[in-house]
């Protein structure tokens, strides 16, 4: 058997990551391994924030912000002074295919990433809503909306993207030139945002709100410095085995189910909804 | 896991033969290890796999690993001062065991506090029989112990020699100034004389109590828990080390292969 394709050893393949579904790393490892060619373009140069579950989803996860002990010397990493911890934090950047099989290896079934890449870490090149509903508001709830923000954004003339989150929510992406700075596109989101809230009953655009019963929050606040979301293509640590999957508006509108999407069926999904994301770069002031 | 008897043989292998000498009389011997630590002991393991954690020496300026050849040893006169010695260096100041246990002095055994009792060894017969019996009967007729002095390694140890259990044994002690002493606590000096009654009832407690001690009635409760699981957990759910399944990685390399085509031809 040829070893020889990937730098990373293997180990406990066998081991039950998803325990109600029976899903083993090996099958973890495998869904990296065919998302890659999607999802390496995004995480590229991208300082990554895993959730790692050593034992599986229901054994406890950690956060993890610095390369782990025992991270092997090709992996890349990117020292960030961190000021809340005082000290410097190293990242990994996941930018090609054996780090991500690595990081499927170690158990690292999340994987966040932040608004901006290491070329340019105050200027973001995505503007970010993250749409949650809160109870008993569902996802229908929450696509309603989405599709409300869509319109918006067509009036202003920009094209905007959108995945599942891989629980409730939606997540929408708007592709900018890098020379806004996170202050800037966190006000122009939760501007949005306050009309939303203004033009349709249920949406609130406060942090101070989300707490009511059957609110759907349009989140500002995931833009700054620092926070990560999770990667389209992530999968989530969640019995369901659900995965952060970009999605076209079309399905947003025949309300899908986010849960279709998932370890086994992202993999063979014919379309790449997000193709030309990178192509793209728009400026927040009209056209 | 069987429950294990008290050893019987200690190790195959002696830690020191030399010599046991009282004037002119010379009696070869063996020395074996009497005491055992046999309290349960881990690995560490890295949680995430379950492979086995290996130490390194570390160099606190760069945190590079140092190979044995760079390591020297430092005696610490101040904070961060080091008087710094060689292998060499302190190879020459080893002392050099005489292989003898040289006795001058016979004691009552329990006349030395056992708080300077160190260490125990079986001392056996090396093609002497007839002298090791010679000594290990007068010991026992008169109940004395042999004093004297032992380099085991590269230290050297007071020792008594006294008959136990049809045996010669070795203890080692330790240095007076090894041990500490209570008088030093300043609690302990402003003790004051208990009141009567206390004292009597205290008494009567201790009366009530008393009896022979059997070491038979203790056990190492944390060890035999440990041990338990480590049955279940052989009979179960092991942890092994385990080697990629063949058939799980051949899957993963289909895999593999179908994303590195795809890949090249972006």
């Amino acid at each position: 058997m040829n070893y020889n394709l990937t730098k990373v050893k293997f180990t406990n393949l066998e081991k039950i990551l998803f325990p109600q579904l029976g899903i083993t790393k090996a099958q973890l490892i495998e869904y990296y391994i065919r998302i890659a060619p999607r999802m390496l373009r995004i995480l590229a140069n991208r300082p990554i924030v895993l959730t790692r579950y050593p034992n599986g989803i229901d054994k406890g996860s950690f956060y993890e912000k610095d390369a782990p002990e025992g991270t092997p010397s090709w992996v890349a990493t990117y020292k960030i002074h961190s000021e809340t911890a005082h000290r410097d934090v190293n990242y990994v950047l996941c930018n090609d295919l054996d780090t991500l099989i690595w990081l499927a290896n170690i158990a690292a079934i999340e994987i966040h990433i932040p608004l901006s890449t290491i070329e340019t870490r105050d200027n973001p090149d995505f503007i970010f809503f993250d749409i949650d509903p809160e109870p008993p508001s569902t996802c229908e709830d929450a696509m309603t909306a989405g599709l409300y923000l869509k319109e918006k954004l067509d009036r202003l003339g920009l094209k905007s993207y959108v995945k599942t989150s891989g629980k409730k929510g939606l997540h929408i992406l708007v592709p900018v030139v890098q020379e806004y700075t996170f202050k800037q596109t966190r006000a122009f989101v939760h501007k949005i945002g306050q009309q939303l809230a203004e033009e349709h009953e249920n949406v609130v655009s406060e942090f101070s709100d989300t707490k009511k019963p059957g609110k759907i929050f349009v989140d500002y606040l995931q833009n700054a410095q620092g926070r990560t979301n999770v990667s389209p293509y992530s999968l989530r640590g969640v019995p369901e085995a659900t995965v952060s999957t970009p999605i076209e508006w079309s399905d947003v509108k025949k309300r899908i189910k986010p849960a279709e999407f998932n370890i086994f069926t992202v993999p063979s999904l014919k379309k790449d909804p997000w193709k030309d994301i990178f192509e793209i770069k728009q400026k927040l002031d009209g056209k | 896991m069987a429950k294990k008897a008290k050893p019987s043989r200690t190790s195959r292998r002696p830690v020191w033969s030399g010599s046991i000498t009282i004037g002119l009389v010379n009696v070869p011997v063996k020395l074996y290890a009497m005491i055992f630590d046999r309290s349960i002991s881990f690995r560490f393991l890295h949680k995430v796999d379950n492979h086995p954690l290996k130490y390194e020496r570390v160099c606190t300026k760069d945190g590079k690993v140092v190979p044995w050849e760079e390591v020297a040893k430092g005696y610490e006169v101040a904070k961060n001062e080091y008087v710094v010695f060689s292998k060499q260096e302190l190879e020459a100041s080893k002392p050099e065991s005489d292989k003898r246990i040289r006795l001058d002095k016979f004691i009552d055994y329990f006349s030395v506090d056992p708080t300077y009792f160190n260490s125990f060894y079986i001392l056996t017969p090396d093609n002497s029989n007839d002298a090791y019996n010679l000594l290990l009967v007068a010991l026992q007729k008169m109940g004395k112990a042999g004093a004297g002095r032992i380099t085991l390694r590269t230290k050297e140890y007071p020792v008594l020699v006294h008959a136990y259990q049809n045996s010669l044994v070795l203890t080692t002690l330790r240095y007076g100034y090894d041990v500490a002493n209570p008088n030093s606590f300043e609690e302990l000096k402003e003790l004051k004389t208990p009141n009567k009654t206390e004292l009597d009832l205290a008494v009567k407690i201790i009366t009530d109590l008393s009896g022979e001690f059997d070491i038979e009635e203790y056990e190492d409760n944390y060890r035999r828990k440990i041990e338990e699981l480590i049955e279940k957990k052989l009979k179960g759910e092991t942890i092994v080390v385990e080697k990629p399944v063949e058939e799980e990685a051949k899957g993963l390399m289909v895999a593999l292969r179908e994303t590195l085509k795809q890949l090249e031809k972006k």
